[in-house]
């Protein structure tokens, strides 16, 4: 009896001990968790509603002012334009090129490899010198593309209205007009993207068994789009709808290529004054925290709601099949 | 073969648009200034010798130079010597392209420097994120104690999270501690991956219990028992974490554009390309192509040899 109750003190003691700990082991963790991603949320809460700019000792409370000036004033409207331009057009694209991408790698087979190598390049260069390089590509006169382009001219190609404007006066400024800004960086933001989305949906192909094709060739379905439509898109599902919440998320934070081409102002008539470059612009470079940090909220506000969207999908399993 | 030959048209043109930029950017590294400007010389250039215009500029022969000059060129005229020692500046100043580019991206900045913070920096922050996530995440999975769930919740509900989306509040909290312009704001922010808590956890719940019994059994304590018996085991799932984070941070631009300022010895790659472009004229695009290739290619070269291991890392985040 005694020998029970001791061996029961020790086994409470050692629980005890392992709580202990357990506790001590994620304290770290939980401490970092709180300071640096939880207090910070809390605090661009708070200096949201006040007019709050670093090196001024106090500040007022402004009420909703600053989220007032976000849906009235006209850089504001421009600022949505520019982030949902951009994140309506990289994404369906970089993804559908992802797809597109996948199968045809996939497949080749082996062969197939080599293109996937390239594909991902983009995905681990810096995009910032990436960036700096498509900046040369697109130089109106030195430029490779313009340089290309104009090897058009004299042929069949001057019947298109682009060719024959440009042969006759000059081919676009691109990341100086107005008009080709915004689909320059979305260009490039495809560019770099739809590597890592292809991959993704290799990694998804694998998993697609073999037996499921010939079981749909069994019941008719004899032509590569019957197929892919019965067989294949159901059974990436799960990796689509990742692949667009990730492609979504980055696509909002968007701001190295921003910055590189238009260190001031986010463009010609600021037509790609996204998001990522007012928080920066606002906040830090004007000092103007209350508006940055409103900015701030909004844009937490749209990635959690992306997240969110994504796992209830993922839960309720998007299997079609 | 010859059935697949419109995939691989497709495939090639693809090809075509994702490596002119890399094509672009390697080839200008090698290119003379008027060779860039006028567009000719192909992929390498022709090579020719030129004159670099600053070093002849700044060797530019005055009164003592041509004084000191005098017992090697005895009776000739200064207008004579001063003739005689430009086309010797000319001839030191005067190299191959290639040369010219490479050697400009590591005099006209740090670069050294630059490369070696972002190497401190990335390494810095692979470890302490290692250091905070491997115990955290062996706890999670592995120890029983009230309030795990919630722990777990919570890291769940932190990978909601963008770091770069807070980089605002995170940049005046660093401020008010006067904190920007120091190793510490490039590394703190990054120094809690809940994504690797995640990953490591659930990595850990695959490891059998009767392992880490066992090791009880030896007398080892927990902390032990996570760097001497888990750590080993998860090697694999660390070393595609590794890759995550060093390629992201290594890349990063954002962050460190907003928290160094002005301070140049702590500019990590990006950030001194940046400075590059910003005061480049259009004699410097050989040079800031070569400074880019050189920032661009560690992580190329790493990914060509260890493909599947890259790939792996960086889609982790699908594994989510």
């Amino acid at each position: 009896m005694a020998l029970i109750e001791a061996s029961h003190g020790s086994k409470v003691s050692q629980d005890n001990h392992q709580v202990r700990t357990a506790w001590s082991m994620t304290a770290p963790a939980l401490a970092l968790m709180f300071l640096i991603l939880l207090v910070p949320i809390v605090v661009a809460g708070v200096l949201s509603f006040s007019n709050y700019s670093l090196g001024n000792t106090g500040f007022d409370w402004v009420g909703s002012q600053n989220y007032e000036r976000l849906f009235s004033r006209s850089t504001y409207e421009k600022m949505f334009i520019a982030t949902f331009t951009y994140v309506v057009t990289v994404v369906p694209i970089s993804v559908g090129l992802g797809l597109g991408a996948a199968l045809l790698v996939h497949s080749l087979g082996r062969v197939g490899d080599i293109y996937k190598t390239i594909y991902f390049l983009p995905v681990m260069a810096t995009l910032l010198a990436m960036a700096i390089a498509w900046e040369f590509m697109l130089h109106p006169t030195i430029g490779m593309v313009n340089r290309t382009l104009e090897i058009a001219c004299g042929t069949w190609l001057e019947t298109i209205p682009f060719f024959l404007q440009g042969c006759e006066g000059s081919f676009p400024l691109w990341l100086g007009d107005r008009d080709y800004a915004i689909w320059v960086v979305c260009f490039i933001g495809i560019w770099q993207g739809f590597g890592f989305n292809m991959v993704l949906f290799l990694a998804g192909l694998t998993s697609v068994h073999r037996e499921l094709y010939n079981a749909a060739e069994m019941d008719g379905a004899r032509s590569g789009w019957e197929q892919f439509r019965l067989v294949t898109w159901p059974a990436l599902g799960p990796t689509t709808v990742f692949v667009v919440t990730i492609s979504c998320i980055r696509a909002f934070q968007v701001f190295d290529t921003i910055e590189a081409f238009w260190p001031q102002g986010g463009g010609p008539s600021k037509s790609a004054y996204v998001m990522m470059f007012a928080i920066f612009e606002k906040g830090i470079q004007q000092n103007l925290i209350g508006v940055g940090s409103a900015i701030t909220m909004l844009f937490l506000l749209f990635v959690m709601f992306l997240t969110l969207i994504q796992r209830w999908l993922i839960e309720r399993k998007v299997h079609y099949g | 073969m010859t059935k697949n030959w419109w995939k691989h048209l497709i495939l090639i043109v693809g090809t075509i648009v994702v490596l002119a930029p890399f094509y672009m950017m390697v080839s200008y590294s090698f290119k003379s200034p008027g060779e860039i400007d006028r567009g000719e010389g192909g992929f390498f250039g022709r090579q020719e010798m030129m004159v670099d215009p600053r070093c002849v500029a700044l060797r530019q022969p005055n009164r003592a130079d041509i004084e000191a000059a005098r017992t090697r060129f005895t009776g000739q005229a200064d207008t004579e010597i001063q003739a005689a020692l430009l086309a010797e500046a000319e001839a030191d100043c005067s190299m191959r392209p290639v040369v010219f580019n490479y050697s400009k991206a590591f005099t006209e900045a740090p670069l050294i420097l630059y490369l070696l913070n972002g190497v401190i920096v990335t390494v810095s922050i692979f470890l302490i994120q290692t250091l905070v996530a491997l115990p955290a995440a062996y706890a999670l999975a592995k120890l029983k104690f009230w309030g795990r769930e919630a722990v777990f919740g919570l890291v769940l509900f932190c990978l909601l999270i963008p770091v770069h989306a807070i980089a605002l509040p995170l940049y005046i909290v660093l401020a008010k501690f006067g904190l920007t312009n120091t190793y510490a704001a490039l590394i703190v922010p990054w120094t809690i991956s809940v994504f690797g808590i995640f990953l490591m956890r659930q990595f850990f719940m695959t490891v059998p219990d009767d392992l880490i019994d066992a090791a009880r059994m030896d007398g080892m304590t927990e902390f032990a028992i996570v760097w001497r018996v888990m750590l080993p085991t998860a090697v694999p799932a660390l070393l595609a974490f590794a890759i995550f984070s060093i390629v992201a941070h290594w890349n990063d631009y954002f962050w460190p554009r907003i928290v160094v300022t002005g301070n140049r010895e702590l500019f990590t790659p990006p950030l001194g390309l940046r400075e590059f472009k910003g005061d480049g004229d259009g004699s410097f695009f050989g040079p800031m192509m070569a400074t880019a290739t050189i920032i661009v290619t560690p992580l190329i070269v790493a990914f060509l040899l260890a493909q599947r291991r890259f790939i792996e890392g960086i889609t982790l985040s699908g594994m989510k």
